[in-house]
């Protein structure tokens, strides 16, 4: 019964084998040929653990913050001195850069009149809560290279 | 080459690397700073180069005749300290060469943009000789205009100054339109080179130049040659023009 | 354990065989150099020579490892000790330094701070364990061999293994070829900085500005920059003009292509081994999966393009799922030339080449004066810092408000699409040293770019002492680039943790791109003993002075 077996058998079977043989992928670069190939260093073998969890670009920093909090405060309190403090209106706040731009009051502190400009804002301060036409009161630190840094930043009339 | 190849290749090539490269530490464990300070520099950022340039290389042609006049300057030396050539002059059809005026000078990086030059001009050409000692400034002011303010001394005591400026105008990034004006004072007429005291002579001119490469730019433009005052007086005692309208053509090279 | 067949390993004789070389028909003598092969294992054999190439139909000459530009794949493992015995056969000094691997300071390969160079017809033999895996490259050190093909593609095997699974890999190293001898080029740019610059305001232009914004609005703008003698469009000195962007030193019409099956996991590891030219790099029609920065595990992170620096490295993975071809494009930064390979599933395969992005132009913010109306603001002051460097030789502007700007990709990204920034960057492990810095070092990128100066504090190296260092300090450097270009700073040796935000997750890099008036600083622990380079790795820049010692001690 085998034997009768054989033959649908082998010729059902090479037309497969065929196929097969076709589809092989070539494994390195055949040389004299027109295309260059890129020599495959092959594949990553068998993996050490899970997939570390992929997060969301804009959210990565503001998670981590929270994680180093002490350390971040640590740096904060070295850089006490040039402290500065004014209100003003926020006009916009660009979450991208991280900054804001202010109409404030004159700040007498270090002799600026009323000025409308765009401030840096240290990465530690969440900007969700701050909201284009909203009256803030906030403080701003030189740092070394003369840029004025928002170091905090609220609402006025809230504890800051 | 098989990996089996390799290790004994390998083993051969460190026992004959390892008396030729003697700078190599005895083991890893044994943590040294690497190279004696002082020995060599890793960048060489001290760096002699020379160029050379011809602003002006061209014929002048009034509908009557045609001048040949170059205008040229070359440096030689570091960021901070270069040795510098310029030089000057107009061939008359007639074969005269005029206002020939070469500076050897050494020149001082001073500020971003300015540079302090020092020397000697001469000038030589078919008058007779003269020399001066040169002191002068150099470089890119505001706006990008390129200025030169150079004031000379005479053995004879007299004092001269010269004024050069030009401007870079980008019709395209390849044709550039230049406009540019050099002024001559001198203190004391000098009849002999047909000078006279105060603002003498003025060259000036708006090339046009199409920038094949950087290099080499060939350019058309017109130029107005002219003399104030007493060396105009001059000029029409001598025969010559006190002001002249050329169109001009030639090429711009540097190297 | 995978094991590799053995490929052949062409030997550069000398003359007579460059002569013979040369006898051979061009096109079996190009695919003679194309592909550069792979090197595994711990002994390895280097030789460094000149070699006669032809790209795009031009013969030139080029510094070769073993034959080949680029030098060949080097391929070790976490964990081994390697043997490297590199052999100089150029009439001048070599060398090779291999970028991003912790060395002892000997080996590091920079002369005048590890050795004294490899002399003609020297042989060096360098040894040391290697204590990291992932993709990083090696390069000569020696004057501009680096322009003219002497780098490569250093891929190291984690001992641990792999934390992303992937079905290929290929290394995609991203390169700049100019026909013009290198000392050349820099000679042009010391007498007319803007020489490779066919981009700038012309006549043109300033009628387009004023038909956009208006006489008023264009006249204020030409003059803000006109008092500053500075121009917008200075994004990277030599452009196009003279380079061929090369993709595995490949030019575009050449078609590099890496393989593969639909739905197959392909990870790339790009490299830019280029002198001085920053690549944009994405592929249309296919997400990247950012998972390696400068040899480092990161949180995956998904973008549709990037922007790699000289000397930086990204490994993506990518899974193309359709049977079709993919355009890897990199465009140069300044729009003047792209690098091109394909990923396809058979060879000979090609996808639609994207136009060319437009060309981004400086603003304010590059100047350092981000968010100031035109003119100066009343009270604003530059720092004590500031004021000294002002005027100086070697410096033509100083950053009236640098600012923080790791949140943004840069200039040059049409909107749309997800472009990485150095925020994204966040490692997989917290970092090794968990004390915060204990003091902090303060540097100004400075140049003057009509000089074609450049340096640190307004002094190039020969001008300056090296910055020393204790060992097993916690330090902190603060760069403040006072310059409108940007500076992938380089630091040998030593890890630079990139404070992006990531608290103890930031980054370890050893490549840095300060953009133009940015402030960043890194974390950086001195724990190993050596005199270490220090420098912007824009080639021209470097050896115009942009360079310092750090010596740990």
């Amino acid at each position: 019964m085998i034997a009768r077996l054989y033959r649908p058998l082998v010729t059902g079977l090479l037309p497969v084998a065929l196929i097969a043989c076709m589809n092989s992928p070539p494994t390195s670069a055949e040389p004299g040929a027109a295309v260059p190939l890129g020599i495959d260093l092959g594949s990553s073998g068998p993996v050490i653990a899970s997939a570390q969890p992929e997060l969301p670009a804009r959210v990565i920093h503001a998670v981590a913050e929270a994680a180093s909090a002490p350390h971040r405060d640590m740096q904060m309190a070295h850089a006490g001195h040039n402290d500065a403090h004014g209100t003003g209106t926020v006009n916009s706040v660009d979450p991208a850069q991280h900054k804001v731009n202010l109409s404030h009051n004159p700040i007498p502190e270090i002799g600026w009149p009323a000025m409308t400009m765009e401030f840096p804002v240290a990465p530690s301060i969440d900007l969700t809560a701050i909201k284009p036409g909203t009256r803030v009161n906030f403080t701003i630190e030189q740092q070394p290279g003369g840029m004025y840094e928002i170091r905090a930043i609220a609402p006025a009339g809230a504890r800051p | 080459m098989s990996a089996r190849r390799m290790i004994p290749l390998g083993a051969a090539l460190i026992a004959l690397a390892a008396p030729a490269s003697a700078q190599t530490p005895a083991a890893n464990d044994e943590p040294t700073l690497g190279l004696e300070p002082g020995a060599m520099q890793p960048v060489m950022d001290r760096g002699i180069f020379a160029h050379a340039i011809l602003n002006e290389n061209e014929g002048r042609w009034n509908g009557s005749n045609t001048q040949y006049r170059w205008s040229g300057e070359g440096w030689l030396g570091t960021d901070y300290d270069k040795l510098w050539i310029k030089s000057e002059g107009t061939r008359q059809s007639n074969g005269t060469l005029e206002d020939g005026q070469h500076q050897f000078l050494y020149d001082r990086a001073i500020t971003t943009y300015f540079d302090l030059q020092g020397g000697l001009r001469s000038d030589l050409d078919s008058r007779p000789t003269r020399n001066w000692a040169a002191f002068g400034i150099q470089g890119l002011a505001p706006y990008f205009f390129d200025l030169e303010l150079t004031g000379y001394v005479s053995s004879g005591g007299h004092l001269a100054a010269k004024f050069e400026a030009f401007y870079v105008l980008l019709l395209t990034n390849r044709l550039i339109l230049q406009p540019q004006v050099e002024i001559d004072l001198y203190s004391k007429a000098d009849p002999a080179r047909l000078t006279g005291a105060g603002f003498a002579d003025i060259d000036t001119g708006l090339r046009l130049r199409y920038e094949f490469s950087r290099n080499f730019a060939p350019y058309i433009g017109v130029v107005y040659e002219g003399q104030f005052g007493q060396t105009a007086s001059y000029a029409k005692r001598a025969g010559e023009s006190t002001g002249d309208f050329r169109f001009a053509f030639g090429v711009r090279i540097w190297f | 354990m995978v094991s590799y067949p053995p490929l052949t390993r062409r030997r550069f004789m000398g003359a007579a065989a460059a002569g013979a070389l040369a006898l051979i028909p061009a096109p079996l003598r190009h695919a003679l150099a194309a592909p550069a092969p792979v090197l595994s294992g711990t002994e390895f054999a280097l030789e460094i020579g000149s070699m006669p190439i032809t790209l795009n139909g031009r013969q030139t000459t080029a510094t070769a490892v073993n034959a080949q530009v680029p030098a060949p794949i080097l391929r070790w493992r976490e964990g081994d000790t390697v043997t490297l015995a590199v052999t100089n056969r150029l009439s001048e000094p070599s060398s090779i330094h291999w970028h991003g691997v912790r060395t002892p300071s000997p080996m590091d390969g920079v002369p005048g701070l590890s050795f004294s160079g490899i002399a003609p017809g020297e042989t060096f033999l360098y040894r040391f364990p290697v204590r990291q895996s992932g993709t990083y490259w090696y390069h000569s050190h020696s004057m501009f061999q680096e322009q003219t093909g002497l780098y490569g593609a250093i891929v190291i095997a984690p001992k641990a293994g792999y934390p992303q699974a992937f079905d290929r890999d290929y290394v995609v190293l991203l390169s700049d070829w100019s026909f013009e001898p290198p000392e050349t080029i820099v000679s042009n740019l010391k007498f007319q900085s803007n020489y490779y610059n066919y981009g700038q305001r012309t006549l043109g232009t300033f009628i387009d500005d004023v038909e956009r914004k208006g006489i008023a609005d264009t006249v204020a703008d030409r003059l803000e920059w006109g008092t500053m003698r500075m121009t917008p469009t200075d994004v990277l000195d030599v452009s196009g003009a003279t380079y061929t962007y090369l993709i595995n030193g490949q030019p575009p019409g050449a078609n590099w292509t890496a393989l593969f099956r639909p739905r197959e996991r392909v990870r790339l590891r790009f490299i830019n081994g280029s002198s001085m030219s920053i690549f944009d790099v994405r592929i249309d029609g296919l997400p990247m999966t950012v998972v390696q920065a400068d040899g480092n595990d990161v949180a995956p992170v998904t973008v549709d393009q990037f922007r790699i620096t000289v000397a930086e490295t990204y490994d993506v993975i990518v899974q193309p799922t359709a049977d079709r071809a993919y355009t890897i494009f990199a465009q140069a930064e300044d729009r003047t030339g792209y690098a091109r390979g394909t990923l396809a599933p058979r060879a000979g395969m090609a996808a639609a080449i994207p136009p060319l992005d437009p060309r981004p132009m400086r603003t304010m913010a590059d100047m350092g004066m981000a968010g100031m109306e035109h003119g100066e603001m009343p009270g604003m002051e530059l720092s004590p810092e500031g004021k000294r460097l002002e005027g100086k030789v070697g410096v033509d502007n100083v950053a009236m408000m640098p600012a923080e700007r790791l949140q943004s990709a840069g200039e040059g990204f049409p909107p749309g699409r997800r472009v990485l920034t150095y925020a994204d960057l966040r490692a997989t492990k917290p970092g090794s040293d968990p004390r915060p810095p204990a003091h902090e070092i303060t540097l100004h990128l400075t140049g003057n770019m009509e000089r074609f100066i450049w340096g640190f504090d307004g002094k190039k190296f020969s001008e300056a002492v090296p910055i020393e260092l204790k060992l097993g300090d916690r330090v902190r450097f603060v760069l403040i680039n006072d310059t409108m270009m940007e500076h992938p700073i380089h630091l040998h040796g030593l890890w630079s943790e990139l404070d992006n935000g990531h608290g103890e997750y930031r980054p370890y890099k050893h490549t840095i791109n300060v953009k133009p008036g940015e402030r960043l600083s890194y974390l950086i622990t001195a724990d190993a003993p050596g005199r270490w380079a220090f420098h912007c790795h824009l080639l021209y820049h470097m050896e115009m002075g942009m360079f310092r010692e750090v010596r740990v001690s």
